[in-house]
């Protein structure tokens, strides 16, 4: 054995050690692919894109219960429309549309992160606005500032609508520095204004691209909140500021066009039509992005079922039309709904096709309607848009538990398959129409509830006749001749209308004609002080029209059920000394 | 990489150094034979005092170099005496062993090194490499099941699936995976060996054993070793060639209600529905009211169904196609494609019924061959392994596919050092898998095989023109035609290859000390393509025809330097191991996108270049780097008293500077009391060893490398927005996608073993017996933050939990002889496991996190002091016979004659979320094989037989097949035939009817979770040697024919197609919707050696 070279190996294996051993420092670490880090945000370019990704959240990404359209939340609980579908589809609904909601279920759970995450985006922005770069003039971080708290503001008023004082957290306090232990003994409303004007007071009239807010929208929300305060007096001030006394748009959209009534009704929900004179704001959703979360993917279970390529949607026959709401668009002899209630009896009631096949022969209610039934609600024997005449059951799921009525807006044309309609997914149910979370009839309808209770009643007659008038010139045509029987006309003008309930619930009437299946309802009831009453009442009529029993024995517990429960998950995590639990749960 | 290149210029630069030593060396063969004569494969043969070795080939021969004539063999075989052979002059040594009582004489390969059994002090288990060839698995791991004490599998019937393998329980919330070391490389899987190129396989348990891999050892190390031919000069090649062919057959489905059954419990239903109705409306019952507004549109709205003869002609359902259908005329309107116009369908009804599971499966043939060339000469041996499989699954279009190529060999540079290179190139392909992570998670998914029980029988496959049937016919909602979708991936494929190996030298620098140095690389690279069709038979489509492909590739390395001593002095044995690693896991790229709608579907035609709305999608990795240092002194006195100390320093890229290190230690004992004087007492004690070991080990694969940084992130799905209005395009958004801590460290698993290795009467009883605990400390959890901070960023794991996991192991082997021609061989592997959440986030109770939901049911709560995965739901006390009870019971939504009741657990008059209790564990409180061999004469018969017991399986398959409102009109199981009625007030299973609810369908309860114990004859098989006498006659030296059946049979009472239900995460595991079986099959095959 050469024991010069034993040494020289043993040396060598041994400086082999060393050297890698000093290595290692430098070895282990690895760096992060694909995704970055928080300093590398903080120019100009990397507050846009946080921006984008807290306007993003508006639509919830996939997240069907914090959608803009609120479609269980504000239309199922309204009465507009019921869960449909089968009995155990989407289960975690049925106690929802009951008003037996439990703390621990999935979609309340879904409400209420889906709304916390636009709360931490906005947060985010506000947290690099504070270290912006030098590449970020002041008047570019008012823009982001102003901008971001209009939506800091939406997801605000989203929660406390919903579980109504939650945990405030802003952009001062994160995790590490005390974000667990946030109660929710806080009112959020003036939060929630103090955001809002902000956005107001400094954003501009008009954007360069058409999806960031405006001024106008921001007057327009933060009138809304102060009528969910009924705080009438501020909100009317602003009114006065947007709307001209003849009902006229005084104010523009972010592009620039002069608010007004989109003249034919469906081309409101139309993404041909996007961004229109109505759109006061919109969530902005494309189509074939590559994915489908930027196609209002709330709504992808919400189309007639078993279709085929002669409907659209194909799946899953969810929020069907009430047969309450159906009736509410007959109107009498002079062209007006019956305010009385009577729609609902005998009569009265819309004819359907409830029990038939689609092979047994039907003709359609031909009473007195109003032409948006047909905008609004798919039914029997009446074109679907441009696909063929709703054939009833062939086209419903399951009668016996949703009733025969599909939903009509925010459905894509046939002409529009492919292009601003999706095919990358399970489903075809996924389109490019805006969803329009202000649109102008909606705030022409605010502001009449304002006038009437701080201002000139008949000044909130104009405004109702305005949406009228429009509603008028939308009448459904069949081959030359309209679709049905439409009878529809202004409150006339020896009317009188004064600071009353008669002429609320005229306002009031028209809303949920109106605003039908936009996820405005259950919270206007709300507001109003009468969702016990109206809700029992219609759960009370809709009950034995579902043979499945859906609704059967359903009722609105008052101080209970105003409010969803907040998330046990949430309790079960800070502790219920910090989350206090909503009352009745 | 700059390091690397350094690391590695050094190495060669040493081993330069080294190959200028210059020593003489010589090899020398023979071949070893037992006491018949018969030659003995697979019998291990060392140089005494090294780490170098060899084993017999399948001829018994053996070639091995020696440094001089002084060099001694040390010749061992399990139940057979050991003996040691000074080679002196000789050139060929032939040697018989004699069986022997001391089969603990046995070579083990262990961590860095191969020890004899022994001298072991730690918890380690071998397994035969005989026994992964006998069953045509596609992933030698699944052959492990109820081989090895200690060890649960969990597993499924797909070829080529991953599963569950747990070494001693389940350690952490996640990366339960043991480290799987092949040829002293770690890799994550071995999916690509061939079994019949294996020489042996370890299993490492404990801390003792294991924590020579460190950091990533806390669950069990698991080393294979292939075959290497032997040295020496003379030696003949050895070719050896197996085969194996067989078929699957899929058994039997579960048992559906025919279309006369259907038709009538849907009236059932309606009539139950409309009971209870009336009752609550507080009216008579009109069952002709309720049916007539049903009105199915199949059946009709009659008092009594009326089964149609078509489904659907056109838009027409069958109750209203009247009268014969002329079918030239359909013919004439026809039309299945949605790019010509409107569907027009014409499915006539299967009157007969179709068997959904008969029609999507098949029997599914299995062909496996290997050609192996095993030999050496002076100063080198080799072997090639040259194998294919080629296997169907049992579901159509769902193959498995592998090929490899193995070429190992070894050199002798000089006498005193060697040089050795293992590689293997695999090419593998598994098509048609359903389930996430490789297969193991199709338990739990809505898969085919769910779809083929969801499917009403009255619908046939086909429509009558050859299309497809389906769900588009009105009254049977949503299952989508599982053949269909089963043709639907037809042309699906992918391709993977896979490059593996290492490159070693060793130098012995003096007797006794040996330097080693093994760089290994393990290079992956894969393309798949797959079609969606444009679907029109169901009710529910796809309403394009997508295509995507991808393709991505990973490499990683392991560099490993070690120096071994071994001594003896007069009765003092010292055995001293250092070492160091540097490895990376591997890194790499990946990319896929995906297109809709090509001009033709046909799949020579479609590529992304044809299709529109293009999506593209690419990532890449970078792996984890680690770098480690370890050591182990093995002090044995009068090999007697034995005693192992273990320290290994590893450092990790996953973690934070703060705390990228950790050491792990572990100290072992072994005291042969047989040795003892005292124990002449008892001479039917042959040996009897005590073994005692504590120690720790580290695991880190349950934390993602990204948990130290805060980070920001963003994706189309995410956190795009269509801000400038296009309607077709979105600009990417970034949001925080995880909340870093710096500070995690490793999960420590600190274990306690104590153990008895035994051998009496004569060697016809051996036994190997562990007591065990594991002891996870600072588990890590990403613990949950408040949804104000973002619920859609990743929390941080922290480490903040515990677990612990105790049982016993059992191996017994006995074996003997009845008559001169009989003897038998029978071995018992026994697990006992208990496992336990002990501590969580203060406060916490529960993993709030993991609540993975089954249409609505959520049945998993990982709960402190139950056990991971557990099941969590209302306890069923029965069923509500009268309205008089259901009034008297506590306040239950939606409670009612026929439903659930559940158990008031908190007894306050309420049933809510509050009422919830733990309903079982997914986990086997034992799980055990057991082995009976009789041999006769030639012939030899063997019998193994697995049992799981104790582990419960949450059916939740039954939401959609036992309840009518579950997707309503979808095909029903003849279970519901027993259902809850006025005159049949025993069942369990409740009534029949629409309503769903808290107290039907829609609550996690116990009505779903079963007993999913089970035993199972997994192979049975008979052999047959042909006499050497008659065979070397025409040049040959072994033929074996045989003949084997697998999984004969299974006893159990679970109610599901297979009680082997696995999952992708040990979180949530155990949940049955779709489980793919394990069915039987009939293999046979010969072995020839020439």
């Amino acid at each position: 054995m050469n024991n010069k070279v034993t040494k020289a190996t043993a040396l060598t294996l041994i400086l082999s050690f060393v050297v890698m051993y000093s290595c290692d420092d430098s070895f282990l670490d690895v760096p992060v692919t694909g995704q970055l880090d928080q300093s590398v945000l903080s120019g100009r370019l990397g507050i846009e894109s946080a921006l984008i990704s807290a306007y993003a959240q508006v639509n919830g990404r996939g997240n069907r219960m914090a959608s803009p359209s609120n479609w269980v939340w504000g239309s199922i609980r309204g009465g507009d429309a019921n869960k449909g579908t089968d009995p155990g589809d989407y289960s975690d609904i049925n106690p929802i549309q009951r008003f037996e909601a439990l703390p621990t279920q999935g979609v309340i759970n879904d409400r209420y992160t889906g709304s916390y995450e636009g709360v931490a985006r906005c947060n985010a922005v506000m947290k690099l606005l504070a270290s912006a770069g030098p590449d970020v003039s002041d008047a570019l971080k008012t823009s982001y500032e102003a901008q971001t708290r209009f939506l800091r503001a939406h997801y605000y008023f989203e929660l406390k609508r919903h579980f109504n004082n939650t945990p405030y957290v802003d952009e001062t306090i994160d995790v590490g520095s005390g974000i667990e232990s946030v109660k929710n003994d806080v009112d959020l409303w003036p939060k929630i204004e103090a955001d809002m004007d902000f956005a107001y007071q400094n954003l501009p009239e008009t954007q360069p691209q058409v999806g960031r807010v405006n001024k106008w929208a921001a007057a327009a929300y933060l009138a809304k909140i102060y009528m969910y305060q009924n705080k009438f007096t501020q909100a009317k001030a602003l009114y006065d500021l947007m709307i001209n006394p003849d009902g006229t748009g005084k104010v523009v959209t972010s592009n620039g066009k002069t608010w007004g009534l989109v003249p034919y009704y469906p081309n409101v929900f139309k993404a041909s039509n996007d961004n229109h004179e109505e759109s006061v704001w919109a969530y902005q959703a494309a189509a074939n992005t590559g994915s489908v979360n930027n196609a209002n993917p709330e709504f992808d279970l919400n189309w007639p079922y078993n279709t085929g390529p002669d409907g659209p949607g194909n799946c899953c026959g969810f929020f069907q039309p009430s047969f309450e709401l159906a009736n509410s668009f007959r109107t009498g002899a002079d062209g007006l709904p019956l305010l009385d209630g009577s729609y609902n009896t005998g009569a009265n009631q819309l004819l359907t096709d409830m029990g038939l096949e689609s092979d047994d022969p039907f003709t359609p209610d031909a009473g007195n309607l109003d032409p948006r039934i047909d905008h609004s609600i798919g039914r029997r024997g009446i074109m679907y848009l441009d696909w063929m005449k709703f054939p009833g059951k062939a086209w419903i799921r399951n009668q016996p538990n949703g009733g025969p009525y599909a939903p009509k807006k925010y459905v894509y044309y046939e002409s529009d398959k492919g292009s601003l309609q999706d095919n990358s997914s399970w489903t075809p149910g996924y389109t490019a129409i805006n969803y329009t979370i202000i649109r102008y009839a909606d705030v022409l309808l605010m502001a009449a509830e304002a006038e009437i209770e701080v201002g000139d009643p008949a000044r909130a007659k104009t405004y109702v006749n305005a949406v009228r008038t429009r509603a008028m010139n939308s009448v459904l045509m069949d081959g030359g001749s309209p679709a049905a029987n439409y009878v529809i006309s202004l409150y006339p003008a020896g009317d009188t209308w004064a600071k009353d309930d008669a002429t609320r619930n005229k306002v009031r009437f028209e809303r949920k004609l109106e605003l039908s299946g936009e996820g405005h309802r259950f919270y206007d009831l709300l507001r109003w002080g009468v969702v016990a009453n109206t809700v029992n009442a219609y759960l009370a009529y809709e009950a034995p029209k579902l043979p499945s029993g859906a609704l059967v024995g359903a009722t609105f517990t008052t101080n209970q059920d105003e409010y969803l429960p907040i998330p046990q998950g949430q309790i079960d995590l800070v502790g219920s000394s910090i989350l206090t639990q909503n009352p009745g749960y | 990489m700059r390091n690397l290149y350094r690391k590695l210029s050094l190495t060669m630069c040493f081993l330069l150094t080294i190959a200028s030593v210059m020593a003489q060396e010589r090899t020398v063969s023979g071949t070893v034979t037992d006491e018949t004569g018969s030659t003995m494969p697979g019998v291990n043969i060392l140089l005494k005092g090294t780490s170098s070795g060899t084993v017999t080939d399948g001829d018994g021969n053996f070639r091995i170099s020696i440094p001089n004539d002084q060099a001694v063999l040390v010749v061992s075989f399990v139940g057979y005496t050991t003996s040691e052979i000074t080679v002196g002059s000789r050139s060929v040594i032939n040697i018989q062993l004699t069986s022997d009582v001391q089969t603990l004489t046995e070579l083990v390969v262990t961590g860095y090194s191969v020890d004899k059994r022994r001298e072991l002090t730690g918890s380690v288990s071998t397994v035969k490499a005989k026994e992964l060839t006998i069953a045509p698995t596609g992933n030698v791991e699944q052959m492990l099941q109820g081989r090895v004490a200690g060890v649960t599998v969990i597993t499924n019937g797909q070829p080529g699936t991953t599963s569950q393998i747990r070494v001693r329980g389940f350690g952490a919330f996640g990366g339960n995976s043991p480290l799987y070391i092949v040829d002293g490389v770690p890799v994550d899987n071995v999916n690509f060996i061939n079994p019949d190129d294996i020489e042996s396989v370890t299993v490492l348990k404990d801390a003792a054993a294991a924590s020579i891999y460190g950091a990533r050892a806390a669950s069990g190390v698991i080393i294979y070793t292939t075959k290497k031919g032997t040295k020496g000069a003379g030696k003949k090649l050895t070719v050896t060639y197996d085969q194996m062919v067989g078929v699957t057959n899929p058994g039997k489905g579960l048992e559906m209600l025919n279309p006369t059954d259907f038709a009538e419990w849907t009236w059932n239903a309606i009539k139950n529905t409309e009971d209870a109705n009336a009752l609550a409306e507080g009216r008579a019952t009109n069952y002709a009211l309720a049916l007539s507004n049903f009105n199915h549109p199949q059946f009709g709205g009659g008092l009594t169904p009326v089964i149609p003869d078509y489904l659907r002609v056109g838009s027409q359902n069958g109750a209203a196609i009247i009268g014969p259908v002329d079918l030239a005329a359909q013919k004439l309107l026809y039309n299945i494609d949605p790019r010509n116009g409107p569907i027009y369908n014409v499915i006539a009804a299967n009157k007969a019924g179709t068997d959904w599971y008969d029609a999507i499966t098949r029997n599914a043939p299995v062909f496996r061959q290997t050609l192996g060339f095993s030999g050496g000469g002076e100063g080198y041996r080799f072997y090639v392994g040259l194998s294919g499989q080629d296997q169907k699954g049992i579901l159509l279009h769902q193959s498995f596919k592998r090929y490899a190529l193995r070429a190992n060999a070894e050199f002798d540079v000089r006498k005193n050092i060697r040089v050795g290179v293992n590689t293997q190139f695999t090419y593998r392909q598994v098509l048609g898998l359903t389930g996430d992570a490789g297969g193991i998670g199709s338990a739990d998914d809505e898969n085919d095989i769910l779809s083929a029980f969801r499917m009403p029988s009255i619908i046939p496959v086909y429509n009558v023109f050859g299309g497809y049937a389906g769900t588009a016919a009105g009254g049977f909602n949503n299952p989508r035609n599982p053949v269909a979708s089963r043709d639907g991936a037809m042309n699906d494929r992918n391709f993977n290859g896979l490059g593996f190996g290492n490159v070693y030298a060793e130098y012995d620098v003096i007797p006794g000390l040996t330097l080693r140095t093994s760089i290994g690389g393990n290079y992956g690279n894969y393309a798949y393509k797959y079609y969606g069709r444009w679907q029109y038979e169901n009710s529910e489509n796809n309403s394009a025809f997508t295509f995507g492909q991808g393709s991505g590739y990973n490499f990683g390395w392991t560099f490993t330097n070690t120096a071994n001593y071994k001594k003896t002095f007069d009765v003092h044995n010292v055995d001293v191991l250092v070492g160091q690693e540097a490895l990376n896991t591997g890194a790499g790229w990946d990319m896929s996108a995906t297109g809709l709608n090509p001009f033709s579907w046909d799949p020579n035609f479609v590529n992304l270049t044809q299709t529109s709305s293009r999506v593209v999608n690419s990532s890449q990795f970078l792996g984890v780097n680690f770098y480690s240092l370890f050591g182990r002194v093995n002090y044995s006195l009068k090999d007697k008293y034995i005693l192992s100390a273990v320290v290994r320093r590893d450092g990790s890229s996953r973690f934070g500077a703060n705390n990228r290190f950790g050491v792990f230690p572990a100290v072992s004992l072994a005291w042969r009391i047989s040795d003892e004087a005292f124990m002449d007492a008892l001479p039917f004690v042959s040996d009897l060893k005590i073994r005692g070991g504590y120690g720790a080990m580290g695991n880190s694969n349950n934390v993602d490398p990204n948990n130290q940084f805060s980070l920001y992130g963003g994706s189309l799905g995410a956190s795009s927005y269509d801000i400038g209005g296009s309607n077709s395009s979105a600009v990417q958004g970034f949001y925080r996608t995880r909340i870093g801590n710096p500070n995690a460290k490793w999960e420590t698993s600190v274990t306690k073993n104590i153990g008895f290795d035994g051998n009496i009467f004569d060697g016809r009883l051996d036994f190997i017996v562990d007591f065990w605990e594991k002891d996870t400390r600072d588990l890590l959890l990403a613990v949950p933050i408040t949804a104000t901070a973002g619920p859609n960023a990743a929390v941080p794991s922290v480490n903040i939990a515990r677990m612990l996991n105790r049982g016993l192991d059992i191996a017994v082997t006995g074996k003997g002889k009845i008559t001169n021609d009989l003897s038998y061989e029978a071995t018992l592997n026994g697990s006992f496991l208990k496992n336990e959440i002990t501590e969580l986030p203060p406060g916490q109770t529960y993993l709030i996190t993991v609540n993975p939901g089954y249409r609505g049911i959520t049945p998993i709560r990982n709960q402190l002091g139950g056990s991971i995965s557990g099941f969590f739901g209302y306890k069923v006390q029965g069923i509500f016979q009268t309205q008089q009870e259901v009034d008297a019971a506590p306040a239950q939504s939606g409670k009612g004659i026929g439903r659930f009741r559940y158990e008031d657990i908190n007894g306050d008059g309420t049933i809510n979320e509050n009422d919830r209790t733990a309903l079982g564990s997914p986990v086997p409180k034992f799980t055990g094989g057991f082995n009976f061999v009789l041999r006769y004469k030639n012939f030899d018969l063997e019998a193994y037989t697995y049992v799981s017991l104790g582990n419960k399986i949450f059916n939740v398959s039954k939401w959609f097949t036992d309840f009518y409102p579950s997707f309503q009109g979808a095909a029903i199981s003849a279970r519901v035939k027993d259902s809850w009625s006025p005159t049949n007030t025993g069942a369990t299973t409740p009534i029949f009817e629409s309503a769903s609810n808290f107290s039907t369908n829609t609550q996690s309860n116990s009505f779903y979770v079963e007993d999913g114990s089970y035993l199972r004859m997994q192979n049975l098989s008979l052999g047959y040697n042909f006499p050497s006498a008659t065979l070397s006659k025409i040049g040959l030296t072994r033929v074996r024919v045989y003949f084997s059946t697998n999984n004969l049979f299974t006893i159990t009472k679970y109610s599901g197609l297979d009680p082997s239900v696995g999952g992708a995460a040990d979180t949530s595991f155990g949940i049955d919707v779709g489980n793919y079986p394990i069915t039987r099959s009939f293999t046979g095959g010969f072995n020839i050696g020439f």
